[in-house]
C-alpha cells in the first residue's frame, strides 16, 4: 500500500528526514515511536504533502502511484488521512458543512454522485456514534471551542467519514484523559479492516494497549533505527530510548 | 504537484464579471452635463408637478455651493460632473398594464440577471421593482399588495399619485443639505422605489428593488423612500449590477427609511456593481447615502453584502430618535484587485433606552483598500443607551489594506458602549487542514471566508444568502495567499 | 511640588532641555536633531512633569536601548512627544493626566524587534478639557506595541482619546494591542477614536474601546456595608485606574502617582 524509500526532507536549510524506509501493507498496524524532535510529525506532514517541507531525495509509492506527484487534496481523495496533533480552528465553518464538502469531493474524484442531504445525515449519525461524538459538535464551527478530547474524537470521526485506505494518526493520544483515550482508540480499532492500514505516531505505549501494532519502529534523528514487534513498545516504556540510541551512535 | 498560488490567482483573475453584458435596447438619453436646464428637463420628462421641480432646483442650487468631500480613506480621481449623462431610460410604451407589454429584450435582461419579473418571483414570494438605468421598468405584485393597503411603486409614480406622502417624507431623513451627493441626488434623481406600509400591517412578502445600469456614460441616481407606519413590518431587498465598461460610472443613490412607532424594517443589500477589471480599469463609483429614523419602540436593521464597485462609500445609519428604539448594522465588505471601500454606519442615540449593534466583517484581497468607518453618538438626553460593535478584518495577501476608524462619542454618562476589532488572515494551517481532507485551496478559501462572514450572512433572507455566499467565493478572484 | 516629591523618591532625570545618555552618563545641550537620545544599549529613565512650556520633544531610542518615561500632566500643558525606537530597543511609558491638556505621543517602531508600551490614565473633573492622542507607527517587521488608556470624566469635563495603529506594507508579524476604557459621570462628554490602518497581512492587531459608568450594584453593596456614596464611588474609580499606577514604568513612583490621583478623585 505504502512504500517509502530513502526519503529525505528539509525545512528551510535544515534536513529533518534523512533517509526513511518504510513499507506498510493492507491490514497492518504500524507504530512509530521516538524521542522528541526525531522527525515523527515531519514524516506524517511530508506524507500528507505539507508544503512547509521540501522533499530532496527518495520515493514514496502509495497504491501503486507516485505519492509525491500529488497535491495535498489529491492524496486525501486517494485515501490518505492524517489525524492532526493540533487540529486547527476554522471559525464560522460548521463541522457538518465542512465534512459534507470533503466527503463529496472524495466521491467526485472517484466518479460517484454526491450524497443527498438525507444520506449524508445518516452517514454522519452512524459515524459519530463510533467515537461517541456529541451530535451537537457537528453543528459547531470546525474545532472552535472544542476541548482537547473533543478535537481528537473529531479527528477520528472525520477518519470514519472519509474511510481512508491509510490513516496516519499523529500523536492522537496526546492530551487525552484515560476515558477519551479509550474512546479514541476503540474508534480506531473499529474502523480497522483487512483492506486498510494504520500508522500510529505516539510517545507512549499506553495507546498501543488498545491499538495493537504489528510493527513498532523507532525514529531517531530522521532515520528509522530499529524495528520490532509490539513487545518493543513495552521495552521502550520501561527502559527508554537510551539503549537504542547508544547502539546507534556506535554504528 | 499542488497547484501553486500563482496558478490559482491567474485562473481566478481570468474569471469574468458574470453580469458584464450590455443589453441592446432603445434608450432615451439626454446630453451630457448638468445645469438648471438639465434639472428642469428631467423633471419635465418625468411629468412632475411644479413643487417637485422647485425642490430639485433648490437642491441643485445648494449643490453648486458644495465641494467634493475629501475625508474618506479613498483615492478618488477627480470626477467631471459635466461629463455625466443624468438621464437615460429604456424607451417603452407609456403605461404597462401587463407583463406582456414589457419589452422582451428587457425581460430577458432581468431573466439573465436571475431576476425573473413574474412567475418565479411569485413562487419565492418576493415583489420586485426593477430599475434599469434611471427608470423603474416594472413593479410586480402591486395588486396583491394593494389589498393590504401597501403602496409599492416607482418613486415617480408616487410623486404623482401620493403627493401628500412624498411631501411629508421625502427628504425628511436625508435632507438635500446633508452632503454633496445627497444634494446632487435630490436635484437629478430620476427614479427609484417607494414603499408605504400602513399602520399595523405586516407585509406578506419580501419587497425588492433591482437596480441595473445599462447605458454608457450615464450616472444612476435613484431615490428610495420606505415608510413603515406604526406597528408595521417590512423586509426589503436591494440588488444591483452593471455592464463591464472601461469607463467609471457614477452611482449616487439616496435611501430614506422612516420607521414609525413600534414598526420594524429590515433592509438587505447585495451590492454587486461592476468592480472594474483586475488592473483597476473601469467600475462603478458607488457613493450612497442611506439612513433611517426610528420613532418610539421602532427597530431598523441594515444588512449589506458589498462585493462590487470600484469605489464604495456608504454608511447606512440609524437615527434612534424615539425612546426604546433600536438599530442594527450587519456588513460584509469584500474588496479585491484595485477596489476601494470606505463603509460602515452611524448610530445616533437620541431617545432613552436605545440600543444598537454593529457587526462589520471586512475582507481585503489583491491590492484593494477596505475601511470600516463608524460613529456611535449618544446625545445628552439618551439615558441608558447601549451599543456593541464588532469590526473584524480579514486580509488575503500582503498588498492590500484593512482599516478601522470608529468614533465613539458619548454625552450621557449612563451609556454603555463597547467596540472591539480584530485583524486576521487565512492561516497556512487552515488551508493545509482543509487540503488534507480533500478540499481544494480555492474551495477552502471560499469556505473560510464564508465562515468568517457567517454571522452577517445569517441575517440575510434565505434567497439572498445563497446568492451572497456565491458572490463572496466568486469575488475572491485569485486572491489566495 | 509633585515633581519634587518624585525626584526625591526616584532617581529619574527631569529633562529641561536636550540631553544625550551615553555610557558616560547624561550630557545636555548637544544638537543631534533629537532632543533626547538614548544611545545603543543604554537604559534610561525620563521624568516629564514640569511641562507647561515644553512643547515638542523628540526622542531617539537607539539599538538595544531601553527608555522608561513617566509623563505627568498636571499643569494645563500642550505637548508633542515623538519617540523613534530602533532595533530591539524598547520604550515604556506611563502617562497620568489630571488637568486640562492636549497631549500627543507618536511612537515609531523603525527597526525590527522594537517595542513600545504605553499605560495611561486621564481623570477629568469640573470643566477640564483634555485630549490624549497615541499614534503608533509600525514601520518595520516583528515589532510589538501595547497601548492602554483609561479615562474618567466627571463634572462638565470633556475627555477625548484618539489612537492610531499604523502598520506599514512590510511590517509583517506586527503584534499590536490598543485599548481605550472610559467611565463617565455627571454631565461629562467622552469621545474615543481607536483606529487601525493596516497594510500588511501577517499581523496580530486588535483594539477595543468601551464607554461605561460605575457599577451601581457594587456601589450599593459597599454602601450597605456602611461606606458613604462618595467613598464607594472613589473606591471604584481607584480600582479602575489602579493598574496604571501599579504598572508604572518607574519603580517607586507608585505612591506619588496614587496620591496625585487621589487628590484629583476627591474632586469627583
Amino acid at each position: 500500500m505504502l512504500k517509502v524509500e530513502n526519503l529525505h526532507a528539509t525545512v528551510g536549510d535544515k534536513e529533518i528526514l534523512k533517509g526513511i524506509n518504510l513499507t506498510v501493507k493492507a491490514g497492518e498496524v504500524h507504530a512509530i515511536m521516538g524521542p522528541n524532535g526525531s522527525g515523527k510529525s515531519t514524516l506524517a506532514s511530508v506524507l500528507a504533502g505539507n508544503e512547509k517541507f521540501t522533499v530532496t531525495e527518495g520515493k514514496v509509492e502509495f497504491e501503486g502511484e507516485n505519492l509525491l506527484d500529488l497535491n495535498i487534496e489529491e492524496r486525501s481523495r486517494k485515501g490518505l488521512f492524517l489525524g492532526f496533533q493540533y487540529p486547527v480552528e476554522i471559525p464560522g465553518v460548521t463541522m457538518a458543512n465542512f465534512m459534507k464538502l470533503a466527503v463529496n469531493e472524495q466521491r467526485k474524484s472517484r466518479g460517484l454522485e454526491p450524497l443527498t442531504a438525507g444520506e449524508y445525515l445518516k452517514l454522519m449519525k452512524e459515524k459519530s456514534a463510533i467515537v461517541e461524538l456529541d451530535s451537537k459538535l457537528t453543528s459547531r464551527a470546525v474545532n472552535e471551542g472544542f476541548s482537547g478530547g473533543e478535537k481528537k474524537k473529531n479527528e477520528i470521526f472525520q477518519m470514519a467519514m472519509l474511510n481512508p485506505k491509510l490513516a496516519i494518526l499523529d500523536e492522537t493520544d496526546s492530551g487525552l484523559d484515560i476515558d477519551a483515550l479509550r474512546i479514541v482508540a476503540t474508534g480506531v480499532t473499529r474502523l480497522k479492516t483487512p483492506e486498510n492500514a494504520t500508522v500510529v505516531i505516539t510517545h507512549y505505549q499506553r495507546l498501543l494497549d488498545y491499538i495493537v501494532p504489528d510493527y513498532v519502529h523507532v525514529l531517531y534523528k530522521g532515520r528509522i533505527i530499529y524495528t520490532g514487534d509490539k513487545t518493543l513498545a513495552l521495552k521502550l516504556e520501561k527502559e527508554g530510548y537510551d539503549w537504542l540510541i547508544n547502539d546507534y551512535k556506535e554504528e | 504537484m499542488e497547484k501553486s498560488t500563482k496558478d490559482i490567482i491567474q485562473e481566478l483573475e481570468s474569471k469574468d464579471y458574470e453580469y458584464g453584458f450590455v443589453t441592446d435596447i432603445e434608450t432615451d438619453i439626454i446630453a451630457r452635463g448638468l445645469s438648471e436646464e438639465v434639472v428642469r428637463l428631467i423633471s419635465q420628462k418625468k411629468g412632475e408637478p411644479e413643487w417637485m421641480l422647485e425642490r430639485r432646483l433648490k437642491a441643485y442650487r445648494h449643490w453648486l455651493t458644495l465641494e467634493h468631500p475629501k475625508w474618506a480613506h479613498l483615492d478618488i480621481p477627480e470626477i467631471d460632473f459635466q461629463d455625466v449623462i443624468y438621464y437615460a431610460a429604456p424607451k417603452q410604451k407609456k403605461q404597462l398594464n401587463s407583463m406582456d407589454e414589457v419589452d422582451p429584450e428587457l425581460k430577458r435582461t432581468f431573466d439573465k440577471l436571475g431576476i425573473p419579473l413574474e412567475e418565479q418571483m411569485a413562487l419565492a414570494g418576493v415583489a420586485v421593482d426593477a430599475v434599469m438605468d434611471s427608470v423603474s421598468v416594472k413593479t410586480t405584485f402591486r395588486d396583491t399588495l394593494a389589498e393590504k393597503g401597501i403602496i409599492f411603486c416607482s418613486i415617480s409614480e408616487a410623486i404623482k399619485e401620493h403627493p401628500e406622502l412624498i411631501k411629508k417624507y421625502l427628504g425628511s431623513v436625508v435632507p438635500y443639505t446633508d452632503n454633496f451627493y445627497a444634494a446632487l441626488n435630490a436635484a437629478v434623481f430620476s427614479d427609484g422605489s417607494f414603499c408605504y406600509i400602513p399602520k399595523g400591517v405586516r407585509c406578506p412578502m419580501e419587497l425588492s428593488t433591482y437596480f441595473r445600469i445599462n447605458a454608457e456614460g450615464t450616472g444612476q441616481f435613484e431615490r428610495t423612500l420606505i415608510v413603515a407606519d406604526e406597528g408595521s413590518y417590512v423586509s426589503y431587498l436591494e440588488g444591483c449590477t452593471a455592464p463591464r465598461r472601461d469607463e467609471n460610472q457614477l452611482h449616487a443613490a439616496v435611501v430614506e427609511i422612516v420607521v414609525e412607532k413600534d414598526a420594524d424594517v429590515k433592509y438587505s443589500t447585495v451590492q454587486n456593481w461592476y468592480p472594474g477589471d483586475k488592473d483597476g480599469k473601469g467600475g462603478i463609483y458607488n457613493f450612497v447615502t442611506k439612513r433611517g429614523i426610528c420613532r418610539e419602540g421602532a427597530h431598523l436593521s441594515w444588512t449589506q453584502v458589498e462585493t462590487g464597485s470600484a469605489i464604495t462609500w456608504k454608511y447606512p445609519s440609524c437615527v434612534l430618535a424615539g425612546d426604546n428604539s433600536s438599530g442594527e448594522f450587519y456588513s460584509v465588505a469584500m474588496t479585491n484587485n484595485f477596489q476601494q471601500a470606505d463603509t460602515g454606519t452611524k448610530m445616533i442615540h437620541i431617545g432613552k433606552n436605545t440600543r444598537s449593534r454593529i457587526v462589520s466583517k471586512g475582507i481585503s484581497a489583491g491590492r484593494s483598500q477596505n475601511a470600516y468607518r463608524g460613529l456611535v453618538r449618544v446625545a445628552k438626553g439618551a439615558e441608558n443607551a447601549r451599543n456593541y460593535s464588532q469590526c473584524d478584518s480579514l486580509l488575503i495577501g500582503d498588498k492590500c489594506g484593512a482599516h478601522t476608524f470608529p468614533v465613539i462619542d458619548s454625552y450621557n454618562p449612563t451609556a454603555v458602549l463597547e467596540h472591539e476589532a480584530t485583524t486576521s488572515k487565512i492561516s497556512e494551517e487552515q488551508l493545509f487542514y482543509c487540503n488534507q481532507r480533500g478540499i481544494s485551496t480555492e474551495d477552502a478559501v471560499g469556505l473560510i471566508v464564508n465562515g468568517y462572514a457567517r454571522e452577517v450572512l445569517a441575517k440575510l433572507p434565505m434567497e439572498f444568502a445563497v446568492e451572497a455566499q456565491k458572490l463572496l467565493s466568486l469575488s475572491l478572484e485569485g486572491s489566495v495567499g | 511640588m509633585v515633581v519634587k516629591r518624585i525626584e526625591e523618591l526616584i532617581s529619574a532625570k527631569t529633562i529641561p532641555a536636550s540631553g544625550r545618555l551615553t555610557s558616560g552618563g547624561w550630557t545636555f545641550g548637544e544638537g543631534s536633531g533629537y532632543d533626547v537620545v538614548v544611545e545603543s544599549g543604554q537604559e534610561a529613565v525620563l521624568l516629564i512633569a514640569d511641562n507647561a512650556n515644553l512643547g515638542d520633544l523628540n526622542i531617539d531610542v537607539a539599538r538595544g536601548a531601553t527608555l522608561r518615561i513617566l509623563n505627568i500632566i498636571h499643569d494645563h500643558s500642550a505637548m508633542n512627544i515623538a519617540v523613534a525606537v530602533a532595533e530591539d530597543a524598547q520604550c515604556m511609558m506611563t502617562q497620568v493626566v489630571v488637568s486640562a491638556s492636549d497631549t500627543r505621543v507618536v511612537a515609531s517602531l523603525m527597526e525590527r524587534g522594537a517595542r513600545f508600551e504605553l499605560g495611561g490614565v486621564f481623570v477629568l473633573t469640573d470643566d477640564d478639557q483634555a485630549s490624549v492622542t497615541v499614534d503608533v507607527n509600525h514601520i518595520a517587521s516583528d515589532c510589538q506595541s501595547h497601548t492602554s488608556v483609561k479615562g474618567v470624566a466627571a463634572g462638565k469635563s470633556h475627555g477625548s482619546f484618539s489612537g492610531l495603529v499604523y502598520v506599514a506594507p512590510d511590517a509583517q508579524r506586527t503584534d499590536s494591542v490598543q485599548s481605550s476604557r472610559n467611565i463617565t459621570m455627571g454631565e461629562a462628554h467622552i469621545e474615543t477614536l481607536p483606529q487601525l490602518e493596516i497594510y500588511a497581512d501577517d499581523v496580530k492587531c486588535s483594539h477595543g474601546a468601551t464607554v461605561g459608568q460605575m457599577d451601581s450594584d457594587a456601589i450599593l453593596y459597599m454602601r450597605q456595608r456602611g461606606l458613604s456614596l462618595a467613598d464607594a464611588k472613589r473606591l471604584q474609580i481607584e480600582g479602575f485606574v489602579d493598574d496604571v499606577v501599579l504598572h508604572s514604568v518607574i519603580a517607586g513612583s507608585e505612591e506619588v502617582l496614587a496620591e496625585l490621583l487621589a487628590e484629583k478623585l476627591n474632586r469627583l
